[in-house]
């Protein structure tokens, strides 16, 4: 276990016995959220910088022209990767994507996807050519919950995303001939479960504090899930997660 | 780099964004925007956005790795996916791969390695969007999360990049210059006794152009130079308003 | 001759002065003394100290610090102590006879201890004695600099705080702090203020002031 760990750890299960967290917040509120969307705006088709509490996370979104899967050959294609850039975390080392950063690429991807949040219908463009949209998570400031901050930024960028003008065969960067379009917005919800209560969006010492998490991403149906971490939830636990994950979906969503 | 006499890169004595030949783009630096890196530094460069984080001098993991006279100084340079109009797929390729080469022995000349034997100070540059001259803005910034940091060095390093465009010497290329023009030259320096810690050209140049773009390009980050010096200055005058 | 005024702004690579006598925050080059990093100047006649704004944790002789228990080796502890350097608890220090008891019911991984560090060798290598368990309580982390402001000329500052909120706080040297009993949370949030605000004058008033406020909201 990384050092830091052991610091707060037996403190801050304290505090959930007393009904406290330590940065003051109720078990049920998410950290400020602070996004600015276009910050890649002159390169990217599409992007948001989230800051949820310390944590940091840039997604840009990136469109290109290519083969659809031979089992939908009229629909787009999406892609979903995320770097844990070594610069967000003493812990982080340069390299490929380990299980962390695969993890949370794969979570955020099933949220959008299952969601149907991008119409990939409308991304066909004509036989054997596709819009491929590339959603790129850089993580650069750890302090917990990248699951949330990185769910919440990638569909905040497709929400702003333009797509590239395609004229004889090529993509003209740098200019435009519509918006994504986009249809759903999935908001991810992540619980820490610390002495069998739940507690949303922990921060980094919380997530050190945790025996278990559960994501839960929805619109208006619930489109991804997600168990992590050693320990076990019970069914009551599971169900009130759901419906709270719903209710602070819906205030999340207000802010894009 | 290509070259393409059609495209006018010089009209009227202007370049293409109305600079002049010694112009440099909008620069705007600031330090202390990560908390958990040690030390971390931002630079908006015209349109390239860069930020740079150190940790270290901190425990250097392989063992034999470990130098008993000095830190171990790596720096690497890393291009978003989505930095660039066209997507770069992520993971180093060979270009990163030299650009974090000669960053990291640019900064190994002023960093005071001996200080911190057997350990590892790593620097991360990460370019956000790129336009021209990502290399010199990540030197920039690496120079200044090293200071914010607190590690000991010598002087800052500054960088700035030259070129030739449409026969003429300037300073600080966009990107179209970078692409279309007949020459390409970053340089980084140690402002105190303006020494070269990173040299590198591409294309043509006379050795008579080759002084005088030298001459630009020390001009150029001895400018450069002050606004790295404001942004350390700006980060102790902290708001006190409440917490 | 001095090329600094007191109390200066200085940056890495800027010129001190010759013949000044400078901290280990200096280097030396052609008879004259430039500042290694950036900080705040004090000139005391012809010696003149840098007090950084930022730095690692580097462990000397005599300081208190809190460390973390993160392994046990040949019947030593490994102690993590915020430092790149190896710190190490000697089973001779807390155990009668380490070489035949189980010195694990002295300390475990994961404990968090007090001590002192009693040597430190050329590779900054050290070795903390007096060791003592922190139980309850909290450990936070700031920036080692700032410690010294944390402290306060004469202790000042810390009175100050453990006045107002009755907590019982440890300083380490080595920016870890641990606060037990009292109000716990008005004392991260001034000990959080004082590390941001560190090199502003009036921190103290300020500080007195926030505690004052909060102190009669209880």
């Amino acid at each position: 276990m990384d050092i830091e760990a052991y610091l707060r750890r037996d403190y801050i299960k304290n505090l959930v016995n007393q009904g406290k967290r330590l940065d003051g917040r109720k078990f049920d509120e998410f950290r400020k959220i602070e996004i600015e969307n276009n910050y890649v705006g002159e390169k990217a088709c599409g992007s948001s910088l989230i800051n949820l509490g310390n944590t940091m996370v840039l997604v840009g979104i990136s469109l290109d022209v290519g083969e659809p899967y031979p089992d939908s050959p009229e629909s787009g294609v999406m892609t979903t990767s995320a770097e844990l850039r070594p610069l967000a975390s003493p812990y982080f080392e340069a390299g490929p994507p380990g299980e962390e950063a695969i993890e949370v690429a794969r979570v955020v991807d099933r949220g959008i996807r299952e969601s149907g949040a991008i119409n990939l219908e409308k991304l066909f463009i004509e036989e054997n050519k596709v819009w491929i949209v590339f959603i790129d998570i850089h993580i650069l400031d750890h302090d917990g919950n990248l699951i949330d901050a990185s769910g919440i930024a990638a569909i905040s960028a497709l929400l702003n995303t333009k797509i590239p003008k395609y004229e004889d065969g090529s993509v003209i960067y740098g200019e435009y001939s519509g918006s994504l379009p986009v249809t759903e917005v999935p908001i991810p919800c992540t619980f820490a479960k610390i002495n069998d209560k739940m507690l949303i969006d922990p921060t980094l010492d919380e997530e050190y504090a945790m025996d278990s998490r559960l994501t839960i991403t929805t619109t208006d149906t619930i489109n991804a899930m997600q168990k992590g971490g050693v320990g076990s939830l019970s069914e009551s636990e599971v169900y009130n997660a759901v419906d709270m994950a719903f209710e602070k979906a819906k205030d999340v969503r207000k802010l894009l | 780099m290509k070259r393409n006499g059609k495209i006018r890169l010089i009209k009227d004595g202007k370049r293409l964004d109305g600079r002049k030949f010694d112009e440099l783009r909008r620069i705007e630096m600031k330090v202390g925007v990560l908390k958990r890196a040690t030390g971390s530094a931002y630079v908006e460069w015209g349109k390239n956005k860069v930020l740079a984080g150190v940790y270290g001098p901190r425990e250097l993991h392989p063992k034999y790795l470990r130098d008993p006279t000095k830190a171990l100084l790596r720096c690497i340079y890393n291009l978003a996916p989505f930095s660039v109009e066209e997507r770069k797929r992520p993971g180093p390729d060979r270009r990163s791969i030299e650009i974090s080469k000669v960053t990291t022995e640019a900064l190994n000349s002023v960093v005071l390695v001996e200080r911190y034997p057997n350990t590892a100070i790593d620097v991360f540059i990460e370019i956000l969007q790129a336009d021209a001259g990502t290399r010199c803005a990540g030197i920039n910034a690496a120079a200044l999360a090293l200071a914010d940091a607190g590690i000991p060095m010598r002087d800052l390093v500054t960088a700035c990049a030259v070129g030739k465009v449409d026969g003429e010497i300037v300073l600080d290329l966009m990107k179209e210059e970078d692409n279309y023009g007949e020459c390409d030259m970053p340089v980084a320096i140690t402002p105190r006794k303006k020494e070269v810690v990173l040299l590198q050209m591409d294309g043509k140049l006379t050795r008579d152009e080759f002084k005088r773009a030298y001459e630009l390009a020390i001009d150029g980050a001895m400018r450069i130079c002050e606004i790295q010096k404001n942004a350390l200055l700006s980060s102790i005058n902290v708001d006190v308003k409440g917490v | 001759m001095l090329r600094i005024k007191n109390n200066e702004f200085v940056i890495p690579g800027q010129l001190i002065g010759s013949r000044i006598i400078c901290d280990t925050n200096c280097f030396y080059e052609n008879g004259k003394v430039y500042s290694a990093i950036q900080g705040i100047a004090r000139v005391i006649g012809n010696r003149v100290i840098i007090i950084p704004s930022s730095g690692t944790y580097v462990p000397k002789e005599g300081d208190i610090v809190i460390g973390v228990v993160k392994n046990i080796m040949s019947r030593n502890w490994v102690i993590d102590i915020n430092s790149p350097y190896t710190c190490i608890l000697k089973g001779e220090e807390v155990a009668r006879d380490p070489l035949n008891e189980d010195i694990r019911k002295y300390f475990v991984v994961g404990d968090i201890i007090s001590g002192k560090i009693s040597r430190v060798d050329e590779v900054n290598n050290s070795t903390i004695s007096g060791p003592r368990k922190l139980e309850n309580g909290i450990v936070i982390e700031v920036n080692p600099k700032r410690v010294p402001r944390v402290v306060g000329k004469k202790r000042s500052m810390l009175n100050l705080i453990k006045e107002k909120t009755k907590s019982r706080i440890l300083v380490g040297q080595n920016g870890r702090i641990w606060i037990n009993d009292g109000n716990i949370e008005l004392t991260i949030m001034a000990i959080k203020r004082i590390e941001k605000e560190a090199q502003t004058k009036g921190l103290t008033d300020r500080i007195a002031k926030m505690l004052e406020e909060n102190y009669n909201k209880n």
